[in-house]
């Protein structure tokens, strides 16, 4: 795929992650879209194109966005893809550029769960089998922390102590809905949701939104733009759905998709883990930083808790690991979610990070892990790599 | 009406009771791969001749954990588990009942498909399906 154009973030935008019941989402993807708009210097009737990710926000979240803003009349996809839902109105926002369709695109995402949730698990898909027997996805995460635990000899104190950097990086972070430190006796003394799962070892319900605005190569030089803000190069992106498992065996771990989408994010970039700074993942679980830090290749499989036991997963650590909070702590308002990472990680390249900033960040990765099928190893995985 | 077909069944088409309780998987003629529950084609051929076969009665329990908040219509707690067919290769994600949740359940053990009670109808109704339960260690 040597003949994809260069495509670049030139502005960013977001709101604080947080409960806002009264605030509908396209009120929401307005503040970050119109940010992300004004980040860059363009005029919003710029915009080509625009991709909504969100899943329970409704018909036309898209275009109610937008038409606060004063655009109407540009096609806009609302794209659905579980927890992966911001990442992938990302990629199609990249492959329209990459491809040669469009020069312009606005990616966001947005959810407000308050508005239908006050707390417990996210509703599920009653149609899907497993769901209507009672899987939700801390039963899910539980289940794969018990087993990870068991075959890797990791304790639960080691998954206290990933709340607790995602709370310390988060306590830095003015967009985090959790902004105050914790402790490993704290997490561990909360009330399990699912063995071993504590309630702080799983995110939040909130609400959010985040957006992008990507721009080709040719354009990069041609739009007139606010050129102080320094454009961030998309190096990578992949997006794959889930494979399934059975064919080869019983194994149906995310962790899987993981490794296979970010082989391919790896390849496109021509770079490895090991050049990577600064990192946003999918943590919606404190399992799922172990499990996912070794799929994308920063730890041996079984070894991912070596990096919360050793410090080298901090903000100021070699491979540093939401340094935002990530989805324990900032949040995960489920569609916003991808673009908030993308954000935190263009900020960090920027040396403009809102939190904690990564020193010397040159190049970050984005890694979103959406959903659960039967026999299949997700539903949706995005991985993006920046350079600037 | 008997009780019987009073009872509110959750896919009824993926498992047996006759002679006892049996999941029932999917095998590709063309391949012989397996998959739960039978899928239109098969992912390894890419065939569509799939014949209804049983999986065995007995699995053994991958993992599991207590789930101790959940949606409205699952009382909690509830043992929830993923179960392996090694042979056939198919992970099964369901209940798992025991005498006692907290101390019965170990990973790698035993464990048999019953058919149970698995969740409230919006009416307050109980919901069967397929389950499974601890055998002792």
């Amino acid at each position: 795929m040597s003949n994809l154009r260069d495509v670049y973030i030139i502005g960013v935008g977001q709101t604080p992650c947080g409960k806002y019941p009264t605030k509908a989402a396209h009120v929401l993807g307005r503040e970050a879209s119109w940010g992300a708009i004004k980040d860059a210097g363009i005029y919003a009737r710029d915009i080509e194109i625009g991709f909504c990710g969100h899943v329970y926000q409704g018909m036309g979240v898209g275009q109610r966005t937008l038409k606060d803003i004063g655009l109407v009349g540009q096609p806009v996809i609302n794209v659905e893809g579980a927890c992966g839902s911001g990442t992938l109105s990302f990629w199609e926002a990249w492959r329209t550029i990459a491809f040669g369709q469009h020069d312009v695109a606005l990616a966001w995402g947005v959810e407000n769960l308050s508005k239908i949730m006050s707390g417990g698990p996210l509703p599920l898909e009653e149609d899907d089998i497993e769901v209507a027997l009672g899987m939700s996805m801390p039963g899910l995460y539980a289940m794969r922390a018990k087993r990870y635990m068991d075959e890797y000899g990791v304790s639960k104190e080691t998954l206290a102590k990933v709340v607790v950097k995602s709370r310390l990086h988060a306590s830095k972070n003015p967009i985090a809905q959790f902004r105050k430190e914790t402790t490993i006796d704290a997490v561990l003394g909360d009330p399990v949701i699912c063995d071993p799962l504590t309630r702080s070892m799983c995110c939040p319900v909130g609400d959010a939104s985040a957006a992008a605005v990507l721009v080709s190569g040719e354009m990069l030089n041609k739009i007139k733009r606010d050129e102080s803000r320094l454009p961030i190069k998309v190096l990578g992106c992949v997006a794959q759905s889930g494979g399934y498992a059975s064919p080869t065996g019983l194994t149906c771990d995310p962790s899987e998709n993981v490794a296979r989408t970010s082989k391919m994010a790896y390849e496109q970039a021509g770079l490895g883990p090991e050049d990577m700074d600064a990192v946003e993942i999918h943590d919606a679980f404190a399992i799922a930083e172990l499990i996912v830090a070794e799929a994308l290749g920063f730890a041996k499989k079984g070894e991912g808790s070596k990096l919360i036991e050793e410090g080298t997963s901090n903000y100021d650590g070699n491979i540093a690991i939401n340094p935002s909070g990530g989805l324990l702590s900032r949040g995960h308002p489920v569609g916003a979610t991808g673009l908030l990472q993308t954000v935190e990680i263009v900020n960090q390249l920027r040396g403009e990070a809102t939190g904690c900033q990564v020193p010397d960040a040159n190049i970050g990765l984005i890694e979103t892990m959406g959903g659960a099928q039967p026999a299949m190893d997700g539903i949706t995985c995005v991985v993006s790599i920046l350079g600037k | 009406m008997s009780e019987e077909q009073e009872r509110k069944v959750l896919h009824p088409d993926f498992f047996t009771e006759d002679p006892e309780p049996r999941l029932i998987a999917g095998r590709c003629k063309v391949s012989g791969n397996w998959t739960f529950p039978p899928y239109l084609a098969d992912p390894v051929s890419f065939q569509d001749e799939i014949e209804h076969v049983p999986l065995p009665k007995v699995g053994k329990l991958h993992s599991f954990t207590i789930v101790r908040r959940s949606l409205p219509d699952f009382p909690v707690p509830f043992g929830l588990g993923l179960i392996d067919f090694p042979e056939q290769k198919v992970r099964v994600m369901a209940q798992i009942e025991a005498d006692d949740l907290e101390n019965d359940l170990s990973l790698d053990m035993d464990v048999e498909t019953v058919v149970g009670i698995v969740r409230k109808a919006k009416d307050g109704s109980d919901i069967y399906s397929y389950k499974f339960r601890a055998l002792k260690k």
